[in-house]
């Protein structure tokens, strides 16, 4: 009989390991053993991913590790989530608009950011990639966002993060703007007007945190 | 200071080993000479002719010493049959993949490599940039890498990540038909404009360590390398400009066997990504190869004419007395955007405090 540390343990090692199958076989398991899912994402899967951030800071784990550590993660979420509680007492958790600035279509860095401010307990809204202002601007209010994150890798987009934070700050709408991406560095984060910078997934994480004060 | 010799005289003193009048100055000039005569970028790129004439005018414009090329970091998908967007959109700074070859592991057996007996996808535009420099003296640059990155986007990009973690030989039955669609493309070049007048530009982005760890890039991007090195030196091709890109600081050891395999033969100037000090440079290439300064393209354009100054002083005086040779460059491609005086500051900086006695 397999115990429920057991489960756990093995559903954070196979999200650093990248495991998927070994990562859907236990969440069901999990679900069999009457585990709370909650439980389940919290002890197992974010643990797993929490060791995935500190392997990535510290320069152990690359990204093509951390894509299939995500792919792990989904596919446990994917089985757990309809299996959530809802607490209508709960905090409700800070939303997040992002995307990829105006003109650029590289989303891998975006997609490893949306991922750790899941696992973060962040709600995602993804803009997708080569995001129109406006379209930042009218998501964020649409979903009455807290945090608007925006990712550029090149000189040529990363000159559309600018005119998103102009827009929001001429609305006065509340959300926090955090930019991020090769070209971009915390004087040009400043100079545009940024509430953050993360210059990797992990540091983003801590930046939205410490903005929504979580 | 007055220049005392031509942009050609000083590159070619540069490239023999002779000191030139002052730090030559390589600006890695592509989509800013488009904006710089006011043509359409998606223009400079769907067209050798229009890619040729931009560069040509505003290297006349400046008296910067590099001569035009073609090339974007997307290079592979096109030349394997798939499709690509010209940058003609808001934001757009580089041709960019709308459809890859490969979106399955299958596809990759399914994948021809093209010949050698013409130009294929953007080598057809590339070739009309060659024919126009060789026909003035200039010199053919064209791309022959990076292995790694093409093979990056000849595939699904995220896929191709997790397939070298997945399905290691499908990757390396990729790289091994990207690695030789360079090669055939290079030999076409050989052949039509002679090795002595080739240059070959191999550089990309996704093999820096903020993607993949210097293990992988051991495993999937070093053997290709060498297998496209191995011909460049077969070829006979002098020159070599090679682009880590980005942030490569742990891939150095892998760049020193490939020069040593080669008993450091052939001219190879480097220009690392911002994130490499000179210093650094030097100490591993220094003796044998040209050094590429690396100004941070960002602040080529955020920054001031002053500051930009500053910037190219500090690069200038920490790699001019680089025992094989200095050239000014930015740390990658010069910023579409920047200001049109910014390519002054580089000329300033290096009449200022780039002067050899």
């Amino acid at each position: 009989m397999v115990s429920k540390e057991e489960i756990l343990e093995g559903l954070a090692k196979a999200v650093i390991d990248g495991d998927e199958v070994k990562s859907e076989e236990l969440a069901k398991k999990s679900l069999e053993l009457g585990i709370d899912p909650y439980e389940a994402l919290m002890n197992g899967c974010n643990k797993g991913m929490a060791k995935v951030s500190e392997l990535y800071e510290c320069k152990e784990m690359f990204v093509p590790e951390i894509l299939l550590s995500a792919d792990a993660m989904y596919a446990a979420i994917d089985i757990l989530k309809p299996h959530l509680k809802v607490d209508a007492s709960a905090k409700k958790p800070a939303k997040v608009i992002i995307g990829v600035a105006q003109g650029d279509i590289h989303d891998i860095g975006k997609n490893l950011v949306k991922m750790m401010l899941e696992v973060a307990g962040f709600i995602l809204i993804d803009v997708g990639k080569d995001v129109p202002v406006d379209k930042f601007v009218k998501k964020a209010e649409e979903e009455d966002a807290d945090l608007v994150t925006i990712s550029a890798l090149m000189t040529t987009s990363m000159m559309y993060m600018e005119p998103v934070i102009k827009q929001l700050k001429a609305k006065n709408h509340k959300a926090k703007v955090i930019v991020g991406g090769a070209p971009i560095n915390p004087d040009f984060a400043k100079k545009i007007g940024a509430d953050g910078y993360g210059k990797d997934a992990v540091e983003a994480v801590k930046v939205a945190k410490n903005l929504i004060g979580a | 200071m007055v220049d005392k010799m031509s942009p050609a005289e000083r590159f070619h003193a540069v490239l023999m080993g002779e000191k030139p009048d002052r730090v030559p100055i390589n600006p890695f000039i592509l989509g800013f000479a488009a904006k710089i005569v006011g043509m359409p970028l998606g223009d400079f790129y769907a067209d050798g002719n229009k890619c040729f004439e931009a560069q040509f005018m505003c290297m006349r414009l400046y008296g910067y010493e590099s001569t035009p090329m073609y090339g974007y970091a997307s290079c592979g998908p096109w030349e394997f049959g798939g499709k690509i967007g010209f940058p003609y959109g808001e934001g757009h700074s580089a041709p960019y993949v709308i459809e890859h070859p490969v979106m399955e592991i299958g596809d990759i057996d399914k994948l021809e490599v093209p010949d050698s007996d013409k130009p294929v996808g953007g080598y057809v535009e590339a070739q009309k940039v060659c024919d126009r420099c060789t026909q003035m003296g200039m010199p053919a640059i064209f791309q022959g890498g990076s292995v790694f990155t093409a093979a990056a986007v000849v595939a699904d990009t995220s896929k191709f990540l997790r397939w070298i973690k997945t399905e290691p030989k499908s990757a390396h039955a990729l790289l091994d038909k990207v690695s030789q669609m360079y090669i055939n493309q290079i030999e076409y070049f050989v052949n039509r404009y002679g090795a002595e007048k080739c240059v070959v530009f191999d550089g990309g982005p996704v093999e820096a360590n903020t993607v993949i760890s210097p293990q992988r890039f051991e495993e999937f991007a070093f053997p290709y390398m060498m297998k496209v090195h191995k011909k460049i030196r077969e070829f006979d091709i002098p020159v070599t400009l090679m682009h880590p890109c980005a942030d490569q600081n742990l891939n150095i050891p892998y760049y020193i066997k490939l020069r040593e395999s080669f008993n450091w033969k052939g001219i190879y100037a480097w220009i690392f990504g911002p994130e490499t000090p000179l210093k650094t440079q030097i100490e591993k290439f220094g003796s044998h190869d040209i050094i590429g300064g690396n100004v941070d393209p960002p602040s080529i354009q955020t920054k001031s004419y002053e500051e930009v100054v500053q910037l190219c002083k500090e690069n200038i005086e920490q790699g001019m007395n680089n025992p094989r040779g200095f050239i000014l460059c930015p740390g990658c491609e010069f910023p579409p955007l920047a200001e049109p005086i910014k390519p002054m500051a580089f000329l300033d900086a290096a009449r200022q405090f780039g002067v050899y006695k």
